[in-house]
């Protein structure tokens, strides 16, 4: 026997004399929709005994019977108060009537008005707001009367829901796996956890496992209590139709039994525990892969929406002493799958590897947080360098494009550090180091003129070359036999006298002519005579010691030439020889000049 | 005197002044679209520069990075090999040649020489033909020119050191018309050709039905020892000889 019956009884056997004894039926409200829920009231103010219920025709009973009971004591005049309470749902359209209910007064039995209620086309959702409302408070006191009967699979099941089922690599989806019932449970019991093949997953909420909030749902037009089971994000790691596996539970539910008599059915009635197993049907993701237009060299595998800070403890510092380097990724995506972001400090600095520090956290909305990658460079020789700028690129499934970030460009100045004197203890040996090679590639073009030729008319080989070869040698040829005719031409000294004779009286005459300018009437002769004989004395072959005229005008004739051209040149001679000692007047020192020279050009010409 | 000026004027004027104005707006055109990334197009000037039988290792050289640049390793070794054939001891040139090798498929060790003919080939290739021949021509014009000096000279000691230094410049002459020809004569014999075909059997015989010896692939160089019938007899730097398809290969 429960509390109730005690109570109940209790007040029953405490009669008192009651002012005025009523037994009113009340309803919440007269007029309702189909599937709402409304509140039939029976109230005695007064003790009684076997309550009847009335016939709820037409109406279902979703919850009942609440009996309450209030005492009250006001100037030692004591009220007191019992109502029992039942929740009813219209299933249909119409005019129904709440019958009388019976109870027994002082063993006079006294009933109730009948209620009529008008019952309309329901509007679902308000309805259903109204039953959460209502149920959330007590979720299993409420179990229809039909569910024993009723299939247990739909009283019970579970599944798996996914946020979007088209996704693109790497993009979050959360999954639900949610728990519909429609009964009471007693114990749960994990049977396979899934084993999400082809994803990277991370739970959410973990430590909430053991107080699962429930909620009100309705699924397929029926009402139930839901509890989501377990959340996780979801990140796949390959293209292609993936299914999610299902999550597997056994529970032991309390199964209301048809009651046996009046008492039962007013008290809750007999139960029985049945063991379940329940498994969520198995979900279809379809994974695209990210698209290659226009994917970016620095794309590392990052999808979502991410900002990307870099920065540095200090711009200006001394060498062998630490800087750091700071990239941060914020946002929210699959941040721990990230890989390494390629810095590339100076060469002349030394790199280690970073430090990763994750700040993530998990919720239905999908993982975010920042990672944070502190690097530590050590520079090791002064002077003014640049980090390049960090190019870090993502996927944004939402606007379907890759987005990449740029890091600012940090100038350093790197000081003259503390020598190795001080008491830093430097890794490098020395200052002096090995060039290293960065990367191999061909030598540029070249840029001088093509010295174009046809396929077969090389240079060497060709006529011109020989041409060309034999230029040397044919000028030593030519040379040689230069030499050789010069020196035949030298070697007869008569022939050469007789050549020169010529040039040598020019001279004399040349010497000749200069004297009469100047006015020396004297050396004028003398160098006229000297002139004349030399060439004679040359032109003749006829020794200095031989040289007079009977010799010269002989061997003139010999050679043929004629008595005037004789006679004038002898005159010529006599007339310098002449002058030499005595002044001459009778011809100028001119015509002696041009006669003189007119008879060597004569003599010339003739011999 | 001026008769032989014009003369040698008149012999050197092809030699000098082939590279004319169109050649040279080509080849600046190329090298132009060469340094804007425009590999291809580039490509496709230098062609068009050697198009009529022309050669020049330049070009040749430029159109293999033009290749290289491209990714076409086989093309790009083709013509470095023609450029080298044509300036064997260009640094540029051979540098390019061995980071080429360096990126194809066969890694071939060449059969070790013996010291000697390393330095006789180094030596022989360490000019290109046409500066042999320059070089030839100076010296034995500079030879002839001492040897002018000998016959005018007059002291007994100037006539013995100009006769001994013309002797001397006429035997490098000598030397530089042999190297020279021998370079010509290693080119003309030792025939090469580099694959084409992606992977290519070398057969024992010439027919397709003979023996698989072994596999070579793209821009490996051989050796052409003969030819037969559309099939070529050829042998690897490492000494393995087989016969092939003559389409399989181009000819450097």
């Amino acid at each position: 026997m429960t509390i109730k019956h005690y109570i109940l009884t209790l007040l029953l056997f405490c009669t008192t004399a009651a002012m005025g004894q009523s037994f009113v039926a009340q309803v919440s409200k007269t007029q309702v929709a189909t599937g709402e829920v409304f509140e039939v009231q029976f109230t005695l103010n007064a003790s009684g005994d076997k309550f009847t219920p009335p016939n709820f025709a037409g109406f279902q009973v979703v919850g009942g019977p609440n009996q309450s009971q209030s005492m009250s004591s006001i100037n030692g005049q004591v009220t007191q108060s019992v109502s029992i309470g039942y929740d009813l749902v219209a299933d249909k359209v119409g005019t129904f009537t709440i019958g009388s209910a019976y109870i027994v007064i002082n063993g006079r039995p006294v009933s109730t008005k009948p209620i009529v209620i008008t019952v309309v086309k329901g509007n679902p959702q308000a309805q259903q707001r109204q039953q959460q409302q209502q149920q959330a408070q007590s979720p299993f006191d409420n179990t229809p009367p039909d569910a024993p009967g009723a299939d247990m699979k739909k009283n019970i099941f579970m599944r798996a829901v996914i946020d979007k089922s088209r996704v693109y690599l790497g993009e979050q989806i959360t999954l639900t796996y949610k728990l519909y019932t429609r009964v009471s449970l007693v114990a749960n019991d994990l049977d396979k956890a899934p084993d999400l093949n082809g994803f990277w997953s991370q739970d959410v909420n973990k430590n909430q496992q053991q107080n699962i909030p429930w909620k009100m749902e309705v699924y397929n037009g029926q009402r139930y209590n839901v509890a989501e089971v377990k959340q996780t994000i979801l990140f796949p790691e390959r293209a292609g139709n993936l299914t999610i596996d299902p999550l597997a539970m056994t529970f032991v539910v309390r199964k209301a039994l048809p009651a046996r008599d009046v008492m039962e059915q007013m008290f809750g009635g007999r139960t029985e525990d049945v063991k379940i197993k329940v498994a969520s049907p198995p979900v279809t993701v379809h994974v695209q892969p990210l698209p290659e237009a226009g994917k970016p060299a620095s794309f590392t595998g990052a999808v979502g929406t991410f900002a990307i800070e870099g920065t540095v403890d200090k711009r200006e510092l001394k060498a062998n002493e630490a800087l750091n380097y700071k990239l941060k990724i914020t946002g929210s995506g699959n941040i721990k799958l990230l890989k390494e972001v390629n810095i590339n400090p100076p060469t002349d600095f030394e790199k280690y590897d970073p430090k990763i520090t994750d700040a993530v956290t998990e919720s239905i909305k999908g993982v975010s947080g920042s990672r944070e990658l502190a690097y530590l460079m050590i520079p090791r020789h002064e002077g003014t360098y640049t980090i390049e700028p960090v190019q870090f690129s993502y996927f944004n499934p939402k606007t379907n494009k890759y987005v990449t970030l740029t890091t600012p460009v940090f100038p350093i100045k790197v000081n003259k550090g503390t020598d190795a004197a001080g008491n830093v203890t430097s890794l490098a040996p020395a200052d002096q180091r090995d060039i290293k090679m960065l990367a191999k590639d061909i030598r540029y073009i070249k840029s001088s003129s093509p010295d174009l030729y046809n396929e077969g008319e090389a240079f060497f080989g060709s006529a011109g070359y020989w041409l060309l070869l034999l230029l040397g040698p044919l000028a030593f040829i030519g040379a040689f036999a230069f030499r050789k005719r010069t020196e035949e031409f030298n070697s007869d000294i008569v022939k050469v006298k007789n050549r020169r004779a010529a040039k040598l009286a020019a001279k004399h005459m040349a010497n000749a002519g200069k004297e009469m300018q100047a006015g020396n009437t004297k050396a004028f002769y003398e160098a006229v005579s000297k002139g004349l004989y030399g060439y004679l004395s040359d032109k003749l072959n006829i020794p200095a010691a031989d040289l007079n005229q009977e010799n010269i005008a002989a061997e003139l004739k010999l050679k043929g030439v004629s008595d005037a051209l004789i006679k004038n040149m002898t005159d010529t001679l006599d007339l310098c020889e002449m002058a030499r000692f005595a002044p001459v007047s009778h011809v100028s020192q001119q015509q002696v000049f041009d006669g003189a020279k007119s008879t060597i050009n004569d003599i010339e010409t003739n011999v | 005197m001026k008769r032989i000026t014009y003369l040698v004027l008149l012999l050197a004027l092809p030699f000098t002044s082939f590279g004319n104005d169109e050649v040279n707006t080509l080849f600046a055109k190329g090298n132009d679209q060469y340094a804007k990334g425009k590999y291809a197009d580039a490509a496709k000037t230098y062609q068009s520069i050697l198009n009529n039988g022309n050669q020049s290792a330049t070009v040749y050289f430029n159109l293999g990075n033009a290749y290289y640049k491209q990714g076409d390793i086989p093309s790009a070794i083709l013509y470095y090999e023609k450029a080298h054939k044509i300036n064997p001891g260009d640094d540029d040139i051979n540098f390019n040649i061995q980071l080429c090798n360096l990126k194809t498929t066969d890694k071939i060790d060449p059969t070790p020489d013996i010291f000697l003919t390393k330095w006789w080939e180094a030596i022989v290739m360490a000019f290109s033909v046409g500066t042999l021949g320059w070089l030839s021509i100076l010296f034995f014009i500079a030879g002839s020119g001492v040897f002018i000096a000998y016959l005018y000279s007059q002291s007994v000691s100037l006539k013995r050191t100009s006769f001994f230094t013309a002797m001397g410049l006429i035997s490098i002459g000598l030397i530089t018309i042999i190297l020279a020809a021998t370079q010509v004569h290693y080119f003309a014999s030792h025939k090469q050709a580099i694959v084409f075909s992606n992977a290519v059997n070398v057969k024992s015989e010439p027919g397709a039905g003979s023996k698989n010896l072994f596999v070579i692939h793209e821009g490996t160089k051989v050796d052409v020892l003969e030819n037969s019938n559309n099939w070529m007899r050829v042998r690897l730097l490492n000494g393995n000889e087989g016969w092939i398809l003559v389409g399989d290969v181009k000819a450097i």
